[in-house]
């Protein structure tokens, strides 16, 4: 009798999607939606979603997560695709309910007003999300599937964003206000994270060849390499202002370079340092851990050891190598932009000075692109490492 | 008892150079010649140390709690439908950086130590769930069978064996935990906790190397001394669950 009952409630209904569906009807009813601030420092009045968008814009999502909860426990044919076009739709055009918002309720005598979003619309987004991951997950969605979902979804609120609509949106205010700083921002922060990333990368291959050739030579340099990991970024960022500043004080060419106590030197410094630990032990270990019967067989094909190398042991270890990247990447594109607080640029000047001036949306415009970025290097380099894998 | 000792270096020479660190005036006027202020006096250097230690164990115990139950309740029968979501919202989750976790906490919880301990709990429960799921699939169906064979009752099960040998690797979630809340609490400084990284933002600020380096060094030796506090008690761990 119980495990009957089990399965069919199983094939049923889907208790994750109908738990995150109520949450996301909890939340939404619950939060604010939308905040209207006369200008950018000022704490706004928040609205719900019933005085924000009215009785459309409620009656819109209400019977969204209405027909989700539906989908999740009745047994309709095909619910899943329906599901996943259905949530794909609907997060595409989230932000729709934003422009409904201004336009109720944006006071249109004061050039400064602006409207924020709430945290009712952030747990919305969130939980809608939340369901469409499911929702792929339960279809067995392939990694090209769901990129292209996540794509749709992105643009979607590009296009949303760039409507005139939602100009009055204070994180768009913020950046049309500052759109060259953002474009500096961004070179700043992918070139510096980007360059980290791509020397570390070759010190560590370097590393762990010799680690590979010289048994010996492991533990002194993992122990290294994982002692600089355990320091905190904020305290070896202010360890290497004193030295770097002496040096650069000491040898006018340094400073011609650029090289200070601030800036981006002892930033890519500090991001190397960082960098080595994932890039090493990934490489030592994917090189270790080519099988030695694959490399015998080269060798009894007559392959040199050069090309057993380069051949047979590269390509195999390739796809961990990747990971350790990808691990790096993602740990770069955090610190850098920590390494503002040093005077290196990026999106975190954005994040500091937004905190220094409570201005709630310049901190969003930094955290925010920050946060795209490394799930961004976090997707392309997954998908190069399956490439790699599968090969 | 020798693993200790590494662990108690650490911490008796963090405690004495919070002590001691004002007396050094003379060393950090060479690094900052010109200038009184050699010292940072807004706080004394053990207050900060204290407040930076409360908010990492404050963290990691909430953190812990909550990471351990969901990632049991994730691989237990009833809540098993979860599991995949769970995994995944770890993973994507190590994904965001932590400073931008703690910039995010601001618009809705405001500054202060209550969004810091908010952005440290959330992002710290992360690396502690995922090596909980790790630990808990990892464990050898046979083992299970077998205790269950032996009239265990599942919650027998889950205590004396499920928790014990997924234990180590449960324990080494929380080591990452908490070395990145260190890190993160010391960035909270610019979200107005008082952590031991104020001196370094005062710094920064004022163009003082010598407060930036008060705060970086203290720093530094507070995650090297709980780093090495870890090793000891994975160390002893390994030796009380030899197998």
């Amino acid at each position: 009798m119980l495990p009957n009952r089990v399965l069919s409630n199983r094939v049923l209904s889907n208790r994750v999607v109908l738990a995150l569906a109520l949450a996301a009807f909890g939340c939404v009813w619950l939060l604010n939606l939308g905040v209207v601030q006369p200008n950018r420092i000022v704490t706004g009045t928040g609205y719900g979603l019933y005085a924000a968008t009215g009785w459309l814009g409620a009656g819109i999502v209400s019977s969204l997560l209405l027909v989700v909860v539906v989908l999740a426990t009745r047994p309709v044919h095909k619910r899943y695709e329906v599901l996943a076009a259905l949530l794909t739709v609907a997060l595409m055009t989230l932000p729709l309910l934003l422009e409904v918002f201004a336009l109720h309720k944006l006071p249109t005598d004061s050039a400064y007003a602006r409207i924020g979003i709430g945290a009712g619309f952030w747990c919305l987004a969130f939980f809608l999300a939340l369901i469409l991951l499911e929702t792929l997950g339960q279809l067995r969605a392939s990694r090209r599937f769901q990129l292209s979902t996540v794509l749709l979804i992105v643009a979607g609120w590009w296009l949303c964003a760039s409507r005139e609509g939602l100009s009055s949106l204070s994180l768009i205010r913020e950046y049309t206000n500052r759109a060259d700083q953002f474009a500096q921002a961004l070179a700043v922060h992918l070139s510096l994270s980007l360059s980290a990333v791509a020397i570390s990368a070759v010190l560590a291959f370097a590393l762990a060849l010799a680690m590979v050739r010289r048994e010996r030579m492991r533990r002194p340099l993992l122990g290294l390499v994982s002692f600089m990991q355990t320091i905190p970024s904020l305290a070896l960022f202010g360890l290497l202002i004193a030295p770097l500043g002496a040096l650069s004080a000491a040898f006018p060419f340094l400073q011609a370079l650029g090289i200070r106590g601030i800036g981006w030197a002892p930033a890519l410094l500090a991001l190397i340092a960082y960098s080595l630990l994932p890039m090493v032990r990934n490489t030592y270990v994917a090189l270790i851990e080519v099988p030695e019967s694959v490399v015998d067989a080269g060798r009894g094909m007559g392959m040199s050891e050069r090309q057993i190398f380069m051949q047979v042991k590269l390509p195999l270890a390739l796809p961990v190598i990747i990971e350790g990247v990808r691990i790096t990447t993602i740990q770069a594109i955090g610190l850098t932009a920590v390494a503002a607080l040093i005077g290196a640029g990026g999106f975190g000047t954005f994040i500091f000075q937004g905190l220094g001036q409570a201005a709630m949306d310049l901190v969003l415009l930094g955290a925010l692109p920050t946060v795209f970025l490394a799930l961004a290097a976090d997707a392309i380099l997954s998908a190069l490492k399956f490439k790699e894998a599968s090969r | 008892m020798r693993v200790w000792l590494t662990p108690v270096v650490w911490i008796a020479s963090l405690c004495a150079l919070a002590a001691w660190l004002p007396t050094m005036t003379p060393l950090f006027s060479w690094v900052q010649p010109g200038t009184d202020n050699l010292i940072y006096n807004r706080d004394s250097f053990y207050v900060l140390l204290q407040s930076h230690i409360w908010l990492v164990l404050a963290s990691a115990t909430i953190g812990t709690l909550v990471a351990v139950s969901a990632g049991i309740f994730a691989t237990r029968p009833a809540g098993r439908d979860f599991l995949p979501l769970v995994s995944q919202i770890a993973s994507i989750g190590q994904t965001v950086p932590p400073v931008a976790l703690l910039a995010l906490a601001v618009p809705v919880m405001g500054f202060g130590e209550k969004p810091t301990l908010f952005a440290l709990v959330l992002y710290g429960l992360l690396p502690i769930l995922r090596n909980t799921l790790t630990g808990l699939n990892g464990i050898n169906p046979a083992v299970l069978e077998s205790a269950k064979g032996m009239g265990m009752s599942s919650a027998q099960v889950l205590l004396k064996v499920e928790l014990p040998l997924a234990g180590r690797v449960i324990l080494a979630g929380i080591r990452t935990s908490v070395t990145i809340n260190i890190a993160t609490a010391a960035i909270g400084s610019t979200i107005g906790a008082r952590t031991l990284g104020d001196p370094v933002i005062a710094g920064l600020v004022n163009g003082n190397t010598a407060y930036v380096l008060q705060g970086a060094i203290l720093i530094g030796l507070l995650a090297l001394a709980t780093d090495s506090l870890f090793e000891a008690i994975e160390r002893t761990w390994a030796r009380a669950f030899a197998v």
